[in-house]
Protein backbone atom coordinates (compact mmCIF):
# COMPACT_ATOMS: atom_id res chain seq x y z
CA UNK A 1 0.00 0.00 0.00
CA UNK A 2 1.29 3.43 -0.95
CA UNK A 3 -0.29 6.42 0.74
CA UNK A 4 0.10 10.04 -0.31
CA UNK A 5 -0.92 12.71 2.18
CA UNK A 6 -1.48 16.23 0.93
CA UNK A 7 1.43 16.13 -1.51
CA UNK A 8 2.50 19.37 -3.17
CA UNK A 9 5.38 19.83 -5.55
CA UNK A 10 6.37 23.34 -6.55
CA UNK A 11 9.20 24.01 -8.98
CA UNK A 12 11.22 27.24 -8.79
CA UNK A 13 9.51 28.18 -5.56
CA UNK A 14 9.60 31.90 -4.78
CA UNK A 15 10.79 32.80 -8.27
CA UNK A 16 8.78 34.54 -11.01
CA UNK A 17 8.54 31.26 -12.92
CA UNK A 18 7.17 29.32 -9.92
CA UNK A 19 5.12 26.35 -11.06
CA UNK A 20 2.93 24.07 -8.96
CA UNK A 21 3.11 20.64 -10.61
CA UNK A 22 1.24 18.76 -7.88
CA UNK A 23 -1.26 20.52 -5.70
CA UNK A 24 -2.36 18.87 -2.46
CA UNK A 25 -2.82 15.33 -3.71
CA UNK A 26 -3.94 12.67 -1.21
CA UNK A 27 -4.58 9.11 -2.25
CA UNK A 28 -4.00 5.45 -1.46
CA UNK A 29 -2.68 2.96 -4.00
CA UNK A 30 -3.31 -0.74 -3.41
CA UNK A 31 -0.54 -3.28 -3.76
CA UNK A 32 -0.48 -5.93 -6.51
CA UNK A 33 -2.73 -3.97 -8.83
CA UNK A 34 -2.31 -2.04 -12.07
CA UNK A 35 -3.03 1.64 -11.53
CA UNK A 36 -2.94 4.17 -14.33
CA UNK A 37 -2.51 7.93 -13.91
CA UNK A 38 -4.20 9.53 -16.85
CA UNK A 39 -4.16 13.15 -17.87
CA UNK A 40 -3.00 15.59 -20.54
CA UNK A 41 0.60 16.65 -20.99
CA UNK A 42 1.75 18.86 -18.13
CA UNK A 43 -0.95 17.61 -15.77
CA UNK A 44 1.62 16.31 -13.24
CA UNK A 45 1.58 12.54 -13.94
CA UNK A 46 5.33 12.17 -14.33
CA UNK A 47 6.02 14.40 -11.33
CA UNK A 48 3.69 12.32 -9.20
CA UNK A 49 5.36 9.07 -10.29
CA UNK A 50 8.81 10.52 -9.59
CA UNK A 51 7.66 11.48 -6.08
CA UNK A 52 6.22 8.02 -5.41
CA UNK A 53 9.38 6.40 -6.77
CA UNK A 54 11.63 8.52 -4.50
CA UNK A 55 13.24 10.16 -7.52
CA UNK A 56 12.37 13.58 -6.14
CA UNK A 57 11.05 15.03 -2.91
CA UNK A 58 7.76 16.86 -2.42
CA UNK A 59 7.62 20.50 -1.38
CA UNK A 60 5.18 19.52 1.34
CA UNK A 61 3.23 16.44 2.37
CA UNK A 62 4.25 12.89 3.22
CA UNK A 63 4.35 9.58 1.37
CA UNK A 64 4.08 6.26 3.19
CA UNK A 65 5.29 3.05 1.62
CA UNK A 66 3.66 0.20 3.53
CA UNK A 67 4.21 1.44 7.10
CA UNK A 68 7.28 3.51 6.43
CA UNK A 69 7.25 7.24 5.86
CA UNK A 70 9.70 7.80 2.99
CA UNK A 71 9.73 11.52 2.22
CA UNK A 72 11.77 12.42 5.31
CA UNK A 73 14.36 9.70 4.80
CA UNK A 74 17.95 10.79 4.34
CA UNK A 75 19.30 10.13 0.87
CA UNK A 76 21.34 7.04 1.83
CA UNK A 77 18.13 5.27 2.90
CA UNK A 78 16.15 6.53 -0.08
CA UNK A 79 18.71 5.05 -2.46
CA UNK A 80 18.23 1.67 -0.86
CA UNK A 81 14.42 1.88 -1.11
CA UNK A 82 14.61 3.11 -4.71
CA UNK A 83 16.86 0.21 -5.60
CA UNK A 84 14.95 -2.54 -3.83
CA UNK A 85 11.33 -1.42 -4.08
CA UNK A 86 10.95 0.34 -7.41
CA UNK A 87 11.70 -0.59 -10.99
CA UNK A 88 11.50 2.20 -13.53
CA UNK A 89 10.56 2.06 -17.20
CA UNK A 90 11.18 5.48 -18.69
CA UNK A 91 9.41 7.04 -21.65
CA UNK A 92 12.66 7.20 -23.65
CA UNK A 93 13.96 3.97 -22.05
CA UNK A 94 17.26 5.64 -21.00
CA UNK A 95 19.32 2.61 -21.93
CA UNK A 96 23.07 3.03 -22.35
CA UNK A 97 23.56 2.72 -26.07
CA UNK A 98 27.21 1.74 -26.19
CA UNK A 99 27.03 -1.34 -23.94
CA UNK A 100 25.30 -4.65 -24.49
CA UNK A 101 21.75 -5.61 -23.70
CA UNK A 102 22.90 -7.93 -20.93
CA UNK A 103 25.09 -5.27 -19.31
CA UNK A 104 22.22 -2.77 -19.41
CA UNK A 105 19.97 -5.20 -17.60
CA UNK A 106 22.61 -6.03 -14.98
CA UNK A 107 23.64 -2.44 -14.33
CA UNK A 108 21.10 -1.42 -11.61
CA UNK A 109 22.12 -4.45 -9.53
CA UNK A 110 25.85 -3.72 -9.47
CA UNK A 111 25.71 -1.59 -6.28
CA UNK A 112 24.14 -4.53 -4.41
CA UNK A 113 27.46 -6.36 -4.57
CA UNK A 114 25.79 -9.57 -5.69
CA UNK A 115 28.05 -12.21 -7.18
CA UNK A 116 28.53 -11.49 -10.88
CA UNK A 117 27.72 -15.02 -12.05
CA UNK A 118 24.44 -15.09 -10.08
CA UNK A 119 23.52 -11.67 -11.40
CA UNK A 120 24.30 -12.67 -14.96
CA UNK A 121 22.14 -15.79 -14.61
CA UNK A 122 19.22 -13.73 -13.32
CA UNK A 123 19.59 -11.16 -16.10
CA UNK A 124 19.61 -13.93 -18.72
CA UNK A 125 16.43 -15.40 -17.19
CA UNK A 126 14.74 -12.02 -17.54
CA UNK A 127 15.88 -11.66 -21.13
CA UNK A 128 14.51 -15.17 -21.73
CA UNK A 129 11.21 -14.17 -20.18
CA UNK A 130 10.89 -11.35 -22.68
CA UNK A 131 12.22 -13.42 -25.60
CA UNK A 132 15.31 -11.32 -26.25
CA UNK A 133 18.04 -13.55 -24.86
CA UNK A 134 19.39 -13.93 -28.39
CA UNK A 135 20.27 -10.22 -28.28
CA UNK A 136 22.13 -10.42 -24.95
CA UNK A 137 25.53 -9.64 -26.43
CA UNK A 138 24.27 -7.05 -28.91
CA UNK A 139 24.84 -3.39 -28.16
CA UNK A 140 21.62 -1.56 -27.38
CA UNK A 141 22.09 0.92 -30.22
CA UNK A 142 21.45 -1.91 -32.70
CA UNK A 143 18.10 -2.94 -31.15
CA UNK A 144 14.68 -2.12 -32.58
CA UNK A 145 12.22 0.03 -30.58
CA UNK A 146 10.28 -2.99 -29.33
CA UNK A 147 13.43 -4.83 -28.32
CA UNK A 148 14.76 -1.77 -26.50
CA UNK A 149 11.51 -1.49 -24.62
CA UNK A 150 11.68 -5.11 -23.48
CA UNK A 151 15.26 -4.55 -22.36
CA UNK A 152 14.09 -1.51 -20.37
CA UNK A 153 11.45 -3.63 -18.64
CA UNK A 154 13.93 -6.43 -17.94
CA UNK A 155 16.27 -3.85 -16.43
CA UNK A 156 13.45 -2.53 -14.24
CA UNK A 157 12.94 -6.05 -12.88
CA UNK A 158 16.56 -7.00 -12.18
CA UNK A 159 16.39 -6.07 -8.50
CA UNK A 160 13.06 -7.88 -8.14
CA UNK A 161 11.14 -4.74 -7.08
CA UNK A 162 7.62 -4.91 -5.74
CA UNK A 163 6.53 -1.79 -7.63
CA UNK A 164 7.01 -1.13 -11.36
CA UNK A 165 6.71 2.48 -12.48
CA UNK A 166 6.24 3.09 -16.18
CA UNK A 167 6.09 6.60 -17.59
CA UNK A 168 4.24 6.88 -20.92
CA UNK A 169 5.38 3.41 -21.94
CA UNK A 170 3.55 3.40 -25.27
CA UNK A 171 4.53 6.89 -26.38
CA UNK A 172 6.92 5.57 -29.03
CA UNK A 173 5.29 2.25 -29.83
CA UNK A 174 3.04 1.10 -32.63
CA UNK A 175 -0.11 -0.92 -31.94
CA UNK A 176 1.62 -4.30 -32.14
CA UNK A 177 4.31 -3.30 -29.69
CA UNK A 178 1.77 -1.66 -27.40
CA UNK A 179 -0.17 -4.94 -27.28
CA UNK A 180 3.05 -6.75 -26.49
CA UNK A 181 3.67 -4.30 -23.64
CA UNK A 182 0.20 -4.84 -22.20
CA UNK A 183 0.80 -8.56 -22.28
CA UNK A 184 4.04 -8.09 -20.32
CA UNK A 185 2.35 -5.79 -17.79
CA UNK A 186 -0.35 -8.43 -17.35
CA UNK A 187 2.38 -10.98 -16.54
CA UNK A 188 3.88 -8.63 -13.98
CA UNK A 189 0.51 -8.15 -12.32
CA UNK A 190 0.06 -11.91 -12.13
CA UNK A 191 3.48 -12.08 -10.46
CA UNK A 192 2.14 -9.95 -7.57
CA UNK A 193 3.79 -6.74 -8.73
CA UNK A 194 2.24 -3.34 -8.18
CA UNK A 195 2.24 -1.54 -11.53
CA UNK A 196 1.93 2.24 -11.76
CA UNK A 197 1.63 3.75 -15.21
CA UNK A 198 1.44 7.35 -16.34
CA UNK A 199 -0.22 7.57 -19.73
CA UNK A 200 -2.55 9.60 -21.86
CA UNK A 201 -2.86 6.81 -24.38
CA UNK A 202 -6.43 5.35 -24.43
CA UNK A 203 -4.88 2.09 -25.56
CA UNK A 204 -3.40 1.79 -22.08
CA UNK A 205 -6.06 3.20 -19.79
CA UNK A 206 -8.92 1.45 -21.59
CA UNK A 207 -7.12 -1.89 -21.37
CA UNK A 208 -8.70 -4.73 -19.40
CA UNK A 209 -5.60 -5.20 -17.24
CA UNK A 210 -6.02 -1.76 -15.66
CA UNK A 211 -7.77 -2.02 -12.32
CA UNK A 212 -7.77 1.59 -11.29
CA UNK A 213 -7.69 4.81 -13.25
CA UNK A 214 -6.76 8.07 -11.59
CA UNK A 215 -7.36 11.21 -13.62
CA UNK A 216 -5.04 14.13 -13.04
CA UNK A 217 -5.48 17.65 -14.29
CA UNK A 218 -3.51 20.74 -13.30
CA UNK A 219 -1.74 18.83 -10.56
CA UNK A 220 -4.93 17.71 -8.86
CA UNK A 221 -6.94 14.53 -8.87
CA UNK A 222 -9.82 15.09 -11.21
CA UNK A 223 -11.88 12.00 -10.53
CA UNK A 224 -11.45 8.27 -10.10
CA UNK A 225 -12.63 5.22 -11.91
CA UNK A 226 -11.94 1.56 -11.47
CA UNK B 1 50.76 42.30 11.24
CA UNK B 2 53.31 40.06 9.58
CA UNK B 3 52.42 38.83 6.11
CA UNK B 4 53.14 35.16 6.21
CA UNK B 5 51.23 32.61 4.06
CA UNK B 6 50.22 30.55 7.10
CA UNK B 7 48.94 33.64 8.95
CA UNK B 8 46.83 34.67 5.98
CA UNK B 9 45.55 31.09 5.63
CA UNK B 10 44.65 30.93 9.33
CA UNK B 11 42.88 34.29 9.33
CA UNK B 12 40.94 33.63 6.13
CA UNK B 13 39.94 30.14 7.17
CA UNK B 14 38.87 31.39 10.57
CA UNK B 15 36.68 34.06 8.95
CA UNK B 16 35.21 31.44 6.63
CA UNK B 17 34.57 28.98 9.47
CA UNK B 18 33.00 31.70 11.61
CA UNK B 19 30.74 32.78 8.77
CA UNK B 20 29.54 29.22 8.22
CA UNK B 21 29.10 28.70 11.94
CA UNK B 22 27.00 31.86 12.20
CA UNK B 23 24.78 30.67 9.38
CA UNK B 24 24.61 27.19 10.93
CA UNK B 25 23.64 28.74 14.26
CA UNK B 26 20.71 30.46 12.64
CA UNK B 27 19.79 27.13 11.08
CA UNK B 28 20.29 25.39 14.45
CA UNK B 29 17.95 27.88 16.03
CA UNK B 30 15.30 27.07 13.42
CA UNK B 31 15.80 23.35 14.04
CA UNK B 32 15.30 23.82 17.79
CA UNK B 33 12.16 25.86 17.28
CA UNK B 34 10.46 24.38 14.23
CA UNK B 35 11.64 20.80 13.69
CA UNK B 36 8.73 18.35 13.68
CA UNK B 37 9.30 15.12 11.79
CA UNK B 38 5.60 14.24 11.94
CA UNK B 39 4.70 17.34 10.00
CA UNK B 40 4.77 17.36 6.22
CA UNK B 41 4.81 21.14 6.08
CA UNK B 42 6.74 23.14 3.55
CA UNK B 43 9.07 24.43 6.30
CA UNK B 44 9.76 20.98 7.74
CA UNK B 45 10.70 19.58 4.32
CA UNK B 46 12.89 22.61 3.68
CA UNK B 47 14.66 22.02 7.01
CA UNK B 48 15.16 18.35 6.10
CA UNK B 49 16.72 19.31 2.77
CA UNK B 50 18.89 22.00 4.32
CA UNK B 51 20.20 19.75 7.04
CA UNK B 52 21.83 17.60 4.32
CA UNK B 53 23.65 20.69 3.11
CA UNK B 54 24.77 21.77 6.59
CA UNK B 55 25.82 18.31 7.71
CA UNK B 56 27.75 17.83 4.47
CA UNK B 57 29.62 21.13 4.63
CA UNK B 58 30.41 21.21 8.34
CA UNK B 59 32.58 18.07 8.43
CA UNK B 60 34.95 19.78 5.98
CA UNK B 61 34.83 22.97 8.03
CA UNK B 62 35.61 21.11 11.24
CA UNK B 63 38.28 19.02 9.59
CA UNK B 64 40.08 22.28 8.85
CA UNK B 65 39.30 23.57 12.34
CA UNK B 66 41.07 20.51 13.72
CA UNK B 67 44.03 20.93 11.37
CA UNK B 68 44.25 24.63 12.17
CA UNK B 69 45.28 23.77 15.74
CA UNK B 70 48.48 22.24 14.47
CA UNK B 71 48.92 24.88 11.77
CA UNK B 72 48.70 27.57 14.44
CA UNK B 73 51.44 25.96 16.54
CA UNK B 74 53.55 25.33 13.43
CA UNK B 75 53.12 28.97 12.38
CA UNK B 76 54.07 30.26 15.82
CA UNK B 77 57.12 28.02 15.69
CA UNK B 78 58.07 29.28 12.23
CA UNK B 79 57.74 32.92 13.34
CA UNK B 80 60.08 32.67 16.32
CA UNK B 81 63.07 33.80 14.26
CA UNK B 82 61.42 37.20 13.84
CA UNK B 83 61.27 38.04 17.53
CA UNK B 84 64.21 38.88 19.71
CA UNK B 85 64.39 36.42 22.58
CA UNK B 86 62.09 33.78 21.10
CA UNK B 87 63.56 30.29 20.66
CA UNK B 88 60.42 28.45 19.60
CA UNK B 89 56.61 28.82 19.47
CA UNK B 90 56.60 29.55 23.22
CA UNK B 91 58.29 32.90 22.65
CA UNK B 92 56.21 33.76 19.56
CA UNK B 93 52.97 33.12 21.43
CA UNK B 94 54.20 35.34 24.27
CA UNK B 95 54.71 38.35 21.97
CA UNK B 96 51.30 39.66 22.98
CA UNK B 97 48.59 38.65 25.41
CA UNK B 98 46.45 36.91 22.76
CA UNK B 99 48.82 34.13 21.71
CA UNK B 100 48.23 31.66 24.54
CA UNK B 101 44.47 32.25 24.94
CA UNK B 102 44.13 31.55 21.21
CA UNK B 103 46.12 28.35 21.59
CA UNK B 104 43.97 27.16 24.49
CA UNK B 105 40.78 28.02 22.62
CA UNK B 106 42.02 26.19 19.55
CA UNK B 107 42.63 23.15 21.72
CA UNK B 108 39.12 23.37 23.16
CA UNK B 109 37.64 23.84 19.68
CA UNK B 110 39.67 20.87 18.45
CA UNK B 111 37.91 18.64 20.97
CA UNK B 112 34.48 20.23 20.44
CA UNK B 113 34.74 19.95 16.66
CA UNK B 114 35.82 16.32 16.95
CA UNK B 115 32.92 15.46 19.25
CA UNK B 116 30.47 17.18 16.91
CA UNK B 117 31.84 15.19 13.98
CA UNK B 118 31.24 11.97 15.92
CA UNK B 119 27.66 13.01 16.71
CA UNK B 120 27.05 14.02 13.11
CA UNK B 121 28.49 10.77 11.76
CA UNK B 122 26.15 8.74 13.94
CA UNK B 123 23.10 10.93 13.33
CA UNK B 124 23.53 10.56 9.57
CA UNK B 125 23.22 6.80 9.99
CA UNK B 126 19.77 6.93 11.56
CA UNK B 127 16.76 7.00 9.25
CA UNK B 128 14.76 9.37 11.46
CA UNK B 129 17.33 12.11 12.31
CA UNK B 130 17.64 10.72 15.85
CA UNK B 131 20.19 13.23 17.17
CA UNK B 132 19.25 16.21 15.08
CA UNK B 133 18.17 18.53 17.90
CA UNK B 134 21.07 17.51 20.11
CA UNK B 135 23.72 17.92 17.47
CA UNK B 136 22.43 21.34 16.46
CA UNK B 137 22.16 22.40 20.10
CA UNK B 138 25.80 21.38 20.43
CA UNK B 139 26.56 23.48 17.36
CA UNK B 140 24.87 26.47 19.00
CA UNK B 141 27.02 25.89 22.07
CA UNK B 142 30.17 25.76 19.93
CA UNK B 143 29.59 28.91 17.93
CA UNK B 144 30.68 31.42 20.62
CA UNK B 145 33.92 29.47 21.05
CA UNK B 146 34.62 29.58 17.32
CA UNK B 147 33.82 33.30 17.14
CA UNK B 148 35.97 33.98 20.21
CA UNK B 149 38.80 32.12 18.52
CA UNK B 150 38.43 34.32 15.44
CA UNK B 151 38.65 37.47 17.55
CA UNK B 152 41.55 36.31 19.70
CA UNK B 153 43.49 34.91 16.76
CA UNK B 154 42.95 38.09 14.72
CA UNK B 155 44.12 40.17 17.67
CA UNK B 156 47.17 37.98 18.07
CA UNK B 157 48.21 38.17 14.42
CA UNK B 158 47.31 41.83 13.88
CA UNK B 159 49.30 42.86 16.94
CA UNK B 160 52.45 41.01 15.95
CA UNK B 161 55.39 43.41 15.62
CA UNK B 162 58.80 42.14 14.55
CA UNK B 163 60.58 44.59 16.85
CA UNK B 164 59.07 43.18 20.02
CA UNK B 165 61.40 41.61 22.55
CA UNK B 166 59.83 38.50 24.01
CA UNK B 167 60.81 35.81 26.48
CA UNK B 168 62.30 32.46 25.58
CA UNK B 169 60.79 29.16 26.62
CA UNK B 170 63.51 28.66 29.21
CA UNK B 171 62.12 31.64 31.10
CA UNK B 172 58.46 30.98 30.45
CA UNK B 173 58.56 27.35 31.52
CA UNK B 174 60.95 27.48 34.40
CA UNK B 175 59.78 26.27 37.78
CA UNK B 176 60.88 29.42 39.51
CA UNK B 177 58.27 31.87 38.24
CA UNK B 178 54.83 32.65 39.64
CA UNK B 179 52.73 31.72 36.60
CA UNK B 180 50.46 28.72 36.03
CA UNK B 181 53.09 27.26 33.69
CA UNK B 182 55.69 27.62 36.43
CA UNK B 183 53.40 25.84 38.89
CA UNK B 184 52.87 23.02 36.44
CA UNK B 185 56.54 22.49 35.67
CA UNK B 186 57.30 22.61 39.35
CA UNK B 187 55.06 19.58 39.98
CA UNK B 188 57.07 16.76 41.56
CA UNK B 189 58.04 14.33 38.81
CA UNK B 190 57.86 11.01 40.66
CA UNK B 191 54.22 11.28 41.85
CA UNK B 192 53.26 12.57 38.42
CA UNK B 193 55.00 9.62 36.76
CA UNK B 194 53.01 7.27 38.98
CA UNK B 195 49.80 9.17 38.19
CA UNK B 196 50.60 9.09 34.45
CA UNK B 197 51.24 5.34 34.25
CA UNK B 198 48.38 4.50 36.60
CA UNK B 199 45.82 6.60 34.74
CA UNK B 200 47.07 5.28 31.41
CA UNK B 201 46.85 1.69 32.66
CA UNK B 202 43.30 2.22 33.96
CA UNK B 203 42.26 3.93 30.71
CA UNK B 204 43.62 1.10 28.59
CA UNK B 205 42.02 -1.45 30.90
CA UNK B 206 38.61 0.25 30.83
CA UNK B 207 38.93 0.68 27.04
CA UNK B 208 39.68 -2.99 26.48
CA UNK B 209 36.85 -3.94 28.84
CA UNK B 210 34.48 -1.70 26.87
CA UNK B 211 35.60 -3.20 23.55
CA UNK B 212 35.00 -6.73 24.85
CA UNK B 213 31.80 -6.28 26.83
CA UNK B 214 30.28 -3.05 25.52
CA UNK B 215 29.87 -1.72 29.05
CA UNK B 216 31.53 1.02 31.07
CA UNK B 217 31.44 3.68 28.35
CA UNK B 218 31.18 6.58 30.77
CA UNK B 219 34.06 5.31 32.92
CA UNK B 220 36.27 4.90 29.86
CA UNK B 221 35.33 8.37 28.57
CA UNK B 222 36.03 9.92 31.97
CA UNK B 223 39.34 8.09 32.23
CA UNK B 224 40.30 9.29 28.72
CA UNK B 225 39.64 12.91 29.71
CA UNK B 226 41.57 12.51 32.95
CA UNK B 227 44.50 10.78 31.24
CA UNK B 228 44.55 13.54 28.64
CA UNK B 229 45.00 16.18 31.34
CA UNK B 230 47.59 14.12 33.23
CA UNK B 231 49.48 13.43 29.98
CA UNK B 232 49.66 17.14 29.16
CA UNK B 233 50.91 17.89 32.67
CA UNK B 234 53.43 15.07 32.29
CA UNK B 235 54.76 16.53 29.05
CA UNK B 236 55.40 19.77 30.90
CA UNK B 237 56.72 18.18 34.02
CA UNK B 238 58.94 15.24 33.09
CA UNK B 239 58.47 13.91 29.51
CA UNK B 240 60.02 17.02 27.99
CA UNK B 241 63.04 16.70 30.29
CA UNK B 242 63.82 13.22 28.96
CA UNK B 243 63.53 14.45 25.37
CA UNK B 244 65.77 17.49 25.92
CA UNK B 245 67.99 15.61 28.38
CA UNK B 246 68.13 18.78 30.42
CA UNK B 247 66.85 19.02 34.00
CA UNK B 248 65.45 22.55 33.68
CA UNK B 249 64.01 22.74 30.16
CA UNK B 250 60.26 22.07 30.28
CA UNK B 251 59.16 23.70 27.02
CA UNK B 252 56.20 21.89 25.38
CA UNK B 253 56.99 23.48 22.00
CA UNK B 254 60.67 22.79 21.35
CA UNK B 255 59.75 19.10 20.96
CA UNK B 256 58.00 20.13 17.74
CA UNK B 257 61.29 21.16 16.18
CA UNK B 258 63.51 19.20 13.81
CA UNK B 259 66.31 19.08 16.35
CA UNK B 260 64.22 16.66 18.40
CA UNK B 261 62.96 14.67 15.42
CA UNK B 262 59.59 16.44 15.44
CA UNK B 263 58.65 14.04 18.24
CA UNK B 264 56.10 16.53 19.57
CA UNK B 265 53.77 16.01 16.61
CA UNK B 266 53.19 12.27 17.15
CA UNK B 267 52.96 12.90 20.91
CA UNK B 268 50.30 15.59 20.63
CA UNK B 269 48.46 13.85 17.80
CA UNK B 270 48.18 10.57 19.68
CA UNK B 271 47.20 12.09 23.01
CA UNK B 272 44.62 14.43 21.45
CA UNK B 273 43.28 11.69 19.17
CA UNK B 274 43.12 9.24 22.08
CA UNK B 275 41.28 11.71 24.27
CA UNK B 276 38.87 12.70 21.52
CA UNK B 277 37.90 9.16 20.54
CA UNK B 278 37.69 8.14 24.20
CA UNK B 279 35.38 11.04 25.03
CA UNK B 280 33.43 10.23 21.85
CA UNK B 281 32.47 6.90 23.44
CA UNK B 282 30.96 8.80 26.36
CA UNK B 283 29.09 11.33 24.26
CA UNK B 284 27.35 8.51 22.36
CA UNK B 285 26.47 6.42 25.40
CA UNK B 286 23.19 8.21 26.27
CA UNK B 287 21.83 7.34 22.81
CA UNK B 288 22.59 3.62 22.78
CA UNK B 289 18.93 2.73 23.24
CA UNK B 290 17.65 5.00 20.48
CA UNK B 291 15.75 2.63 18.18
CA UNK B 292 17.19 3.74 14.85
CA UNK B 293 20.74 3.80 16.26
CA UNK B 294 20.69 0.64 18.32
CA UNK B 295 22.68 -1.23 15.67
CA UNK B 296 24.93 1.70 14.79
CA UNK B 297 26.16 3.12 18.10
CA UNK B 298 27.70 -0.01 19.66
CA UNK B 299 29.77 -0.59 16.55
CA UNK B 300 30.89 3.07 16.32
CA UNK B 301 31.67 3.13 20.05
CA UNK B 302 33.74 -0.02 19.77
CA UNK B 303 35.75 1.48 16.89
CA UNK B 304 36.25 4.70 18.85
CA UNK B 305 37.35 2.82 21.95
CA UNK B 306 39.77 0.73 19.92
CA UNK B 307 41.18 3.86 18.27
CA UNK B 308 41.55 5.55 21.63
CA UNK B 309 43.28 2.55 23.22
CA UNK B 310 45.62 2.26 20.26
CA UNK B 311 46.53 5.97 20.25
CA UNK B 312 47.08 6.12 24.02
CA UNK B 313 49.18 3.00 23.76
CA UNK B 314 51.33 4.52 21.01
CA UNK B 315 51.71 7.66 23.12
CA UNK B 316 52.82 5.60 26.13
CA UNK B 317 55.23 3.54 24.04
CA UNK B 318 56.84 6.65 22.51
CA UNK B 319 57.19 8.27 25.93
CA UNK B 320 58.46 5.12 27.64
CA UNK B 321 60.97 4.25 24.92
CA UNK B 322 62.26 7.79 24.99
CA UNK B 323 62.67 7.62 28.76
CA UNK B 324 64.39 4.23 28.60
CA UNK B 325 66.88 5.03 25.85
CA UNK B 326 67.70 8.45 27.26
CA UNK B 327 70.99 8.87 29.12
CA UNK B 328 69.22 11.38 31.30
CA UNK B 329 68.39 10.41 34.89
CA UNK B 330 65.67 12.66 36.24
CA UNK B 331 65.22 11.56 39.82
CA UNK B 332 67.58 13.41 42.11
CA UNK B 333 67.09 16.83 40.51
Amino acid sequence: MIQLKNITKVFNQGKPNEFTAIDGVSLSIDSNKVTVFEGPSGSGKTTLLSLIGCMSRPTSGRIHLMDQEITSLPERFLTEIRRKTFGFVFQHFHLIQSITTLENVMLPAYPSGEKHSALRKRAMELLDLFNISSKATVKVKWLSGGEAQRVAIARALINNPSVIIADEPTAHLDTKLSLELLEILGKLKNNQKTVLIASHDPFIFESAIVERLIRIRDGKIDGRAA
Amino acid sequence: MIFHPAIIALILSSIFISFLMTYSSYFSFLIQRKWDLKSGSDLQLTLERRTYLVSTILPYVFAFQILSFFLYIYTADQLHTLFVGAMCAAGSLYVNSYGYPTLILKGVNFLLAGLWLILNYVDNRGYDYPLIKKKYAFLLFMTPFILAELILQANYFFRLRPDIITSCCGTLFSGEGKSLAADIVALPSLPLKVAFYLSMFLTLLSGIYFCRHGRGGYIFAGMSALTFVISLLSIFSFISLYIYELPTHHCPFCILQGGYGYIGYPLYLTVLGGALSGMGVGILSPFRNTKSLSAVIPSVQRKLALTSVLLFLIFTVIVSVRMLISDFILEGY
